[in-house]
C-alpha cells in the first residue's frame, strides 16, 4: 500500500513538474506576446498621435484659406438673422412661387463690409492726433 | 503490541511529508498567483507615456502635442575611426562636427550626445552609416500644428520639455498633472485666433508697421479667445530668423496708448457727475497749464459738446474734464480700475505699468488723454472690459470656463451704460467710423499716441495706433483691441497713419469675420439681406 502511495506521489510530482514547466513556458511566451502587443499599441498610438497632429496642421484655418484662395474663392461675409421675431409668421409666409430664404444669408460686400474698406469713406474720418509732435509736452 | 515502523518506513513517511509540504507550497503559490493577483495590472504600461499633456483650444482643436522622437547617443570607444565617425554623424544629423570630435576624443565620457529629437528620416540616415555603438534613446518633441499663428501666446518648451514661455510655462502644473492623456483646454478659439493673426499681419504689411498685435476677449467670463503679436517666430523651428522675436507685445510691453485712454477719463467724469454729455466746453487753439500748452492734434471747433469731445478725440476737452476731478481722484480711480498694477493671468509674461511719481496738474491733464502713463495692452483690455460689461471687475484667463467671472462692481452700471452709448457714438459719428460693421453695432475708441524715443523725447512723425472695440454694444459680449506700432501712411489714406485709418478698419474687419463664428446676432433687417434659395 505504501509503495502504491509512494509511486502515486512520485508520479504526481513528475506530472506536476511537467505541468509547472508547461505553465511557466506558456507564461513566458504570453509575457513576450504581451510585451509585443503593448509595444504595438504604443507605436500605433504614437502613429495616431502623429497623424492627428498632421491633420491639425493640414486642416488648420491657414491652410484651408490658402487652398480656398488657390481655387479662386474669396472671403464671404456671412450674417445670421437676429431673432425669431424677424422671421415671418406662418400665416404670412409666401406660399406662392416666391423663393424661400436660407436662415444663413450672404451679405453684399458693399453693404456688410466695414466702411473702412472703402477709401472714399476714409477721407471722412477725423484724425485724433497729427503725426507732428505736440509742443511743450516733450517732458512727459 | 503494535509493530514498530522500520527505518525504511520512517524514511518513506518523512519523504511523503516533504512531498505533501512541497505540493502544499506549490498549491498555495498557485492560489496566490491565480486568485490574489490575477485581476491586477500586468505591470506593463498600456498607454503612451508623455511628459506633457496636449494643449487644445476651446473646441478641442489641437494646439500643442508631444511627438515621439529619439535622442541619439554614441559610445565613442567602439569606433574604429573617431574622426571619420564624427564627420559622418555630423553630416547625417546636422550636429556640429567639432563638438563631436572633441566629445569622441575625451575618454572620460562613455556616452556622447550626438543629437536631440532625431526625426525618423535622420534616424534612417544614421542607421545607413552602419556605425557601431550608437543608441537611440526614446524622447519627445513638442509640436505646434498652427505654427506662427499662436506662437507668442503658447510659448515654447526647452530641450528637456519644460515650458519656458507663454502658456507652456504658465500652465505647466496643469499640463504635468493631467491624467491619462487628458488635454488641457485653453480659452483660445483657433478660428478667431487665425482671423486675428491673419488680419493683423495683412494690416501690418500694408502700413509697414514695426510691430502689431491684438486680442479678443469675452467681457463676462474674461476668456481670451485670441491674442496675436507680430513679429512672431516659428515655434517648431526653435530658431529665430530675420525679424523674428519671441516677445509678446500684448503682455510683455507697456505703451502710452493715447486717446483710447480717454474712455477712463469719461467714465470718471460720469462717476463723479462732473459733466453731462450736452455740456459745451471751450476748445480754442491751445490749453495752457503752467508753462505747458496742450494742443489738439488737428483743428477743432472753438467749442465742443462733451459727447463730441470723445467722438472727435479732443485732448483739450478731455484734459478739462479730467481736471474737474483732479489728480488725486484720477489716480485713485485708475488704481481702482487696476490700471496701475500688472494684470495677473496664466501668462507668465506681464509688466508693471509706468506712471509719474509726481502726479500733478499737467500729469493729470496728459494722462487724461493717454500720454504720460504706460500700460500693457492686456492690462488695458481687462480694465476697458469693465467699462462695457456693466462695470464689474474682470480678470482675463486663458483657460476655458463657462462661468460668469465678473467680480466686484468697480463703476456704476449706469456709467457703463452711458459709456457704451458714447462708444457707439464714436463709431457712428466720430473717429471710429472705419470700425463700423453693419448689423453688429460696434462701439469703440481710437488711440493715436506719440512714440517716446531716447532721452524721453517723442520720435517725430512716429505714432502708435490702437482701437478698442466692443460688440454688440447694447450688451457687449466681446471686446477687440488692436495695436500697431509705428505704421506709415499710404496713398489710400492720404498719407495719414492715424488710428482711424490703421487700427479702426483692422478692428472692423476682425469683427466682421469673427462675429458670425461666435454666434453674435446680426441686427441687419432681413429685407437688406440677400437670401439664397433653399
Amino acid at each position: 500500500m505504501i509503495r502504491v502511495l509512494n509511486f502515486f506521489c512520485v508520479a504526481l510530482m513528475g506530472l506536476s513538474i511537467l505541468a509547472l514547466y508547461h505553465v511557466s513556458e506558456h507564461t513566458r511566451v504570453t509575457q513576450m506576446e504581451l510585451t509585443r502587443v503593448n509595444r504595438d499599441i504604443r507605436e500605433t498610438r504614437n502613429s495616431i498621435g502623429v497623424l492627428q497632429t498632421e491633420w491639425a496642421h493640414v486642416a488648420g484655418p491657414a491652410r484651408i484659406q490658402e487652398l480656398a484662395q488657390s481655387h479662386g474663392m474669396t472671403d464671404t461675409v456671412s450674417a445670421q438673422l437676429s431673432s425669431f421675431d424677424l422671421l415671418p409668421r406662418r400665416g404670412d409666409a409666401p406660399l406662392n412661387n416666391s423663393p424661400l430664404r436660407n436662415a444663413s444669408a450672404q451679405v453684399p460686400q458693399s453693404s456688410a463690409a466695414p466702411s473702412s474698406m472703402a477709401p472714399s469713406s476714409m477721407a471722412m474720418v477725423r484724425p485724433t492726433l497729427s503725426p507732428q509732435p505736440i509742443s511743450d509736452r516733450s517732458g512727459f | 503490541m503494535a509493530d514498530v515502523p522500520g527505518v525504511f518506513q520512517r524514511r518513506i513517511v518523512i519523504g511523503a511529508v516533504f512531498c505533501v509540504a512541497a505540493f502544499a507550497l506549490v498549491g498555495l503559490r498557485l492560489v496566490d498567483v491565480s486568485l490574489m493577483r490575477g485581476n491586477g495590472r500586468s505591470g506593463f504600461e498600456d498607454h503612451v507615456v508623455t511628459a506633457r499633456a496636449d494643449l487644445v483650444d476651446r473646441n478641442g482643436e489641437l494646439l500643442a502635442r508631444d511627438l515621439p522622437v529619439k535622442d541619439l547617443y554614441a559610445r565613442p570607444h567602439v569606433f574604429w575611426n573617431k574622426d571619420e565617425a564624427a564627420h559622418d554623424l555630423a553630416a547625417a544629423t546636422g550636429a556640429e562636427e567639432g563638438r563631436l570630435r572633441v566629445g569622441f576624443a575625451n575618454a572620460k565620457h562613455p556616452y556622447v550626445l550626438i543629437a536631440r529629437q532625431v526625426t525618423p528620416a535622420i534616424e534612417s540616415r544614421v542607421m545607413h552609416l552602419g556605425l557601431p555603438g550608437l543608441e537611440f534613446e526614446p524622447s519627445v518633441k513638442r509640436y505646434y500644428p498652427d505654427g506662427r499663428n499662436i506662437a507668442q501666446l503658447l510659448g515654447v518648451t526647452d530641450p528637456d520639455n519644460n515650458g519656458v514661455s507663454g502658456l507652456e510655462m504658465g500652465l505647466q502644473d496643469r499640463i504635468r498633472a493631467a491624467d491619462d492623456g487628458a488635454p488641457v483646454t485653453t480659452s483660445i478659439d483657433m478660428r478667431v485666433q487665425y482671423i486675428l493673426a491673419h488680419e493683423i499681419a495683412a494690416q501690418r504689411q500694408t502700413f509697414g508697421a514695426h510691430a502689431a498685435g491684438g486680442l479678443v476677449m469675452d467681457v463676462r467670463t474674461g476668456e481670451v479667445l485670441a491674442m496675436a503679436s507680430l513679429p512672431d517666430f516659428d515655434p517648431n523651428g526653435r530658431s529665430l530668423t530675420g525679424e523674428d522675436t519671441t516677445r509678446n507685445i500684448m503682455a510683455q510691453d507697456v505703451y502710452e496708448l493715447g486717446s483710447v485712454f480717454k474712455i477712463f477719463s469719461f467714465a470718471l467724469a460720469f462717476e463723479d457727475h462732473t459733466m453731462h454729455l450736452d455740456e459745451i466746453f471751450q476748445i480754442g487753439q491751445g490749453y495752457k497749464i503752467g508753462k505747458y500748452t496742450i494742443h489738439e492734434a488737428e483743428h477743432m471747433p472753438a467749442t465742443l459738446a462733451a459727447r463730441d469731445i470723445l467722438a472727435q478725440s479732443s485732448n483739450i476737452g478731455t484734459a478739462q474734464i479730467a481736471l474737474r476731478s483732479g489728480g488725486v481722484r484720477q489716480k485713485q480711480f485708475l488704481t481702482h480700475m487696476g490700471l496701475l498694477t500688472p494684470v495677473q493671468t496664466e501668462l507668465p509674461e506681464h509688466r508693471q505699468s509706468l506712471y509719474p511719481a509726481n502726479w500733478g496738474t499737467i500729469e493729470t491733464a496728459t494722462i487724461a488723454f493717454g500720454q504720460g502713463i504706460s500700460v500693457s495692452p492686456l492690462r488695458f483690455a481687462a480694465s476697458a472690459a469693465t467699462i462695457v460689461n456693466g462695470g464689474r471687475q474682470i480678470t482675463p484667463t486663458f483657460v476655458k470656463t463657462d462661468a460668469d467671472r465678473r467680480g466686484a462692481q468697480l463703476i456704476k452700471p449706469e456709467t457703463s451704460q452711458q459709456m457704451r452709448d458714447l462708444l457707439r457714438y464714436v463709431v457712428t459719428d466720430g473717429t471710429g467710423k472705419n470700425a463700423n460693421v453693419e448689423g453688429y453695432d460696434v462701439g469703440g475708441k481710437t488711440g493715436s499716441a506719440q512714440v517716446p524715443g531716447e532721452h524721453g523725447r517723442y520720435i517725430p512723425h512716429a505714432l502708435r495706433t490702437s482701437f478698442f472695440a466692443a460688440f454688440p454694444i447694447e450688451n457687449p459680449r466681446y471686446i477687440v483691441f488692436v495695436l500697431m506700432d509705428q505704421p506709415h501712411g499710404i496713398k489710400a489714406t492720404g498719407g495719414f497713419a492715424l488710428a482711424g485709418y490703421t487700427a479702426a478698419p483692422l478692428a472692423g474687419r476682425v469683427i466682421s469675420r469673427i462675429a458670425p463664428l461666435l454666434g453674435v446676432p446680426n441686427t441687419t433687417p432681413p429685407a437688406q439681406l440677400t437670401g439664397g434659395n433653399s
